[in-house]
């Protein structure tokens, strides 16, 4: 069975728009995923004119934000960095254990790359002169600026929501068969680091394309 | 779910499938489905056509039961359409109040937004797959028909058509448009206008072996270009402080008003001096009115468009009256606005600044000619009851009120500031022929008698600006209210003017116990009074005199009359002409004829021409 990647559009979001946004992205990957009995539930962004569907279920609500606040930690200790968030689907394989190797494996059949620009320092590690200099920023063309800005990551977001639909709909022989009474497939979310070869090559590829310095500083 | 082993599996998951796509489509474009829904889904019991495809929406609604019914051959195509009704306008408003559904509106204009496909597309001739491989397909279509409704639910809610649908959801609100839905096997081609502002996105068929599953939607990639907005059903309010607007019909009523809203603009000029202020007061108003309220302002207020969005901007149907009301509203928001400023202009500058002087009086009852029609001499003004008795008086008057007689009398301190004041209006003028007449006022009210006339002749035979001033200080009353405080208000005045004192048929009726000769010298002095109005003041004295010397005694008896008393008693000058009747002798003619030259003196010496008489009489 070969792994479905997904890499989804980027999106350039400010630090206090992180939350809703994985929320709404990871919770659309997983009603995709979840097909067991379910009844969906609709949810409104605070921040955007979108809704988006969950399972319905508490637990995984708050096993979702609990991975959401685990990667808004790790924005927070490295800034100025593209963000990655990784939601993989498994399969529980149970193997021959032996003494290096577990009893069970997790073969991925597919994975989810959320991809983040995050555009403004957390608070308490930004540097302040930066930060009072976007406080002080007055006048409406501040505002227009930044609802303009709003209407474009919302109009990113939509256009993620629309990826993973297609996706969805595009890949289907890949999933494994559904268990009784299993409403989910076990699921996990990982942060790349920048050690991690897809992403560094990525990241060097985009320096080659863009002919200047690297944002990353 | 056994499927492998039951017959016609193939057929009731297509059909199923219908069903749970329709439902899924109509429970978010119908508003009157989803609330149905709404209610269902508190059922803690999950039914078992509610398990299919694993997604639990509620109860269907009977109409999707009858619509499965009617679709039941799955091989023609489920044609689904989402079509906008925008409601066009409509007489009055209330009838959206009581009937927001197209029926109760206008001509309405129906558009279809979205367009959803759903067909079994199968061959004619196709092989029946063996159990096994019918069983492993039952589960991979069955688990790709999952997929399938899971991305259609989430997509249903991402197409522009579902804000709509979310705010006709809002069940506090009514709007001037609706979702509907065609359900049919067949539609209608679009046009190629309709074409270009729609997109189409296809999912991916589910292959459900002889045939596949497709489904495709045809939808309107923007809807800003619909006047999409919520009906204001606003409920009867009574506006206490309505000032009306200056576009409106009461304003036009009177021509002289138009004058009189050219006239002086108040709030800019009310430091100026005194005198000139009454003149102003009654103009400020409409001229306040008016300033500043161009007509392209309101208009773009009104039909400003709205933005594609929830939004809670009040809407405004373009049906006259409503559209009329709606510019009131505009115009009204607008008006009272600088109308509050004028207001407190109006407030603020003299002489209806909290410090008034004491000459106020006059310049308030000056300015309104109607209070100074029924206040002077007789009806007693209060000065800062006009002030917030103004509005009131305007607002909701009273005919049978008593401050118009509780009212001070005229001060001669206010009769010397009007004197003082050449460039006076001629209202003003007039209000200082009454106090020059009272000053030699009888006993018998000769001077009530002789003035009364005078002021009703004034008020109508004025160069204009007296008639102008009625007028203008009509104006603002009916600037200020567009009521029937108006109405009432006039009728106040009515009744002011029946009232009135100095009103001819007053006199004739309420000086009954006057003699038949005063009646008829009454007569002929309202007679004579009638050219009053249209001489100088020096005129005026003359004919004063002339009449004190024709005037017939008052006293028959002689032992009042004396020379000496004729001499003395200037101040009872009627009772002087009691002499007339005595047996005398030349002497005492003579001595009489020179009392009275003496009175004619004295009076011609006030008017200050007396060198001139005395030598016309030698």
């Amino acid at each position: 069975m070969n792994c479905e990647v997904c890499q989804l559009e980027e999106l350039k979001v400010e630090h206090f728009e992180i939350r809703e946004v994985l929320r709404c992205i990871l919770h659309t990957i997983v009603f995709h995923r979840a097909l067991g009995l379910l009844r969906p539930k609709d949810v409104d962004l605070e921040l955007f004119e979108i809704t988006y569907v969950q399972c319905g279920d508490v637990e995984l609500e708050k096993k979702i934000d609990e991975k959401i606040d685990h990667f808004i930690s790790w924005v927070e200790k490295h800034p100025n960095k593209k963000s990655q968030l990784c939601l993989s689907f498994y399969e529980v394989k149970s193997k021959q254990p032996s003494w290096f190797t577990n009893k069970t494996e997790r073969l991925y059949w597919e994975q989810w790359y959320a991809n983040l620009n995050v555009t403004q320092h957390p608070k308490h590690h930004s540097s302040k002169t930066h930060h009072t200099k976007v406080v002080v920023d007055p006048g409406e063309s501040a505002t227009e600026e930044r609802s303009s800005r709003r209407a474009m990551v919302e109009a990113s977001l939509r256009e993620v929501l629309f990826q993973i639909i297609k996706f969805v709909n595009e890949k289907k022989d890949h999933l494994p068969p559904i268990s009784e009474g299993v409403i989910y497939f076990p699921y996990e979310t990982t942060i790349p680091s920048s050690s991690y070869s897809a992403f560094g090559m990525d990241m060097i590829k985009r320096m080659l394309h863009s002919g200047h310095p690297t944002m990353l500083s | 779910m056994e499927m492998d082993r039951e017959p016609g599996k193939l057929e009731q998951i297509v059909s199923q499938f219908r069903s749970k796509i329709l439902h899924v489509i109509l429970e978010s474009r119908v508003p009157s489905l989803h609330h149905q829904q709404q209610e269902s889904l508190s059922l803690s019991r999950v039914r078992k056509t509610d398990k299919w495809f694993n997604l639990v929406l509620g109860d269907r609604p009977p109409a999707l039961e009858n619509l499965n019914f009617s679709l039941r051959n799955l091989l023609d195509p489920m044609v689904i359409d989402i079509i906008l009704v925008r409601h066009g306008p409509c007489s009055s408003s209330v009838d959206n109040l009581y009937a927001p559904s197209a029926a109760a509106a206008g001509p309405s204009t129906e558009t279809v937004i979205e367009r959803w496909v759903v067909q079994y597309d199968c061959p004619r001739v196709f092989a029946t797959p063996s159990g096994a491989e019918a069983a492993v397909s039952y589960k991979k279509i069955y688990k790709k028909c999952i997929l399938l409704l899971r991305s259609l639910y989430s997509q249903m809610r991402l197409l522009p058509a579902y804000r709509i649908f979310r705010q006709l959801s809002l069940l506090s609100q009514t709007y001037n448009f609706d979702l509907i839905y065609k359900v049919s096997s067949f539609s209608h081609p679009f046009s190629r206008e309709e074409e270009d502002g729609m997109k189409e996105y296809n999912f991916t068929p589910v292959e459900a072996p002889p045939g596949c599953l497709c489904v495709s939607v045809t939808y309107r990639t923007t809807l800003s270009d619909f006047n999409l907005e919520p009906l204001v059903s606003l409920p009867p309010k009574i506006i206490t402080d309505y000032v009306g607007s200056p576009t409106t019909d009461p304003m036009r009523s009177f021509p002289s008003s138009e004058r009189g809203a050219h006239a002086i603009s108040f709030p800019s000029r009310g430091l100026r001096s005194p005198s000139s202020i009454p003149f102003q007061r009654p103009h400020s108003w409409s001229s306040g009115f008016h300033r500043g309220i161009p007509p392209t302002k309101t208009q773009s207020l009104a039909g400003s468009p709205p933005a594609y969005r929830t939004s809670c901007k009040p809407y405004d149907i373009s049906s006259p009256p409503a559209d009329l009301f709606g510019n009131r509203i505009q115009n009204h928001r607008v008006s009272t606005l600088q109308q509050a400023t004028a207001y407190d202009e109006y407030k603020l500058s003299p002489p209806f600044s909290p410090s008034a002087s004491p000459s106020t009086p006059t310049y308030l009852t000056g300015a309104n000619p109607l209070l100074t029609r029924h206040c002077s001499e007789t009806a007693p003004v209060t000065i800062p009851l006009p002030l917030t008795g103004r509005s009131t008086r305007y607002l909701s008057p009273n005919s049978s009120d008593p401050s118009r007689h509780s009212l001070p009398p005229l001060s001669p301190r206010s009769s010397k500031h009007d004197a003082s004041s050449q460039e006076s209006p001629s209202g003003i003028r007039s209000y200082r022929k009454i106090e020059a007449l009272r000053a030699g006022e009888s006993p018998s009210g000769l001077s009530n008698l002789y003035s009364a006339p005078k002021v009703v002749r004034d008020s109508k035979d004025d160069s204009g600006r007296f008639s102008g001033l009625l007028s203008s200080s009509g104006s603002p009353r009916i600037g200020f209210s567009r009521s029937s405080s108006r109405l009432s208000f006039q009728d106040d005045m009515d009744d002011c003017e029946f009232s009135c004192p100095f009103d001819v048929d007053d006199v004739d009726v309420s000086d009954s116990s006057s003699q038949n000769t005063e009646s008829k010298k009454a007569s002929e002095f309202t007679a004579q009074s009638n050219l009053v109005g249209k001489k100088s003041q020096d005129a005026a004295v003359g004919i004063l005199v002339h009449l004190l010397r024709t005037a017939p005694p008052l006293r028959q008896d002689s032992s009042c009359y004396s020379t000496h008393s004729l001499k003395t008693e200037y101040d009872g000058g009627v009772g002087m002409a009691s002499g007339f009747f005595l047996p005398r002798k030349t002497a005492d003619a003579l001595e009489e004829l020179n009392s009275y030259r003496e009175m004619k003196d004295l009076l011609l010496s006030k008017s200050g021409t007396q060198a001139v008489r005395k030598e016309g009489m030698k």
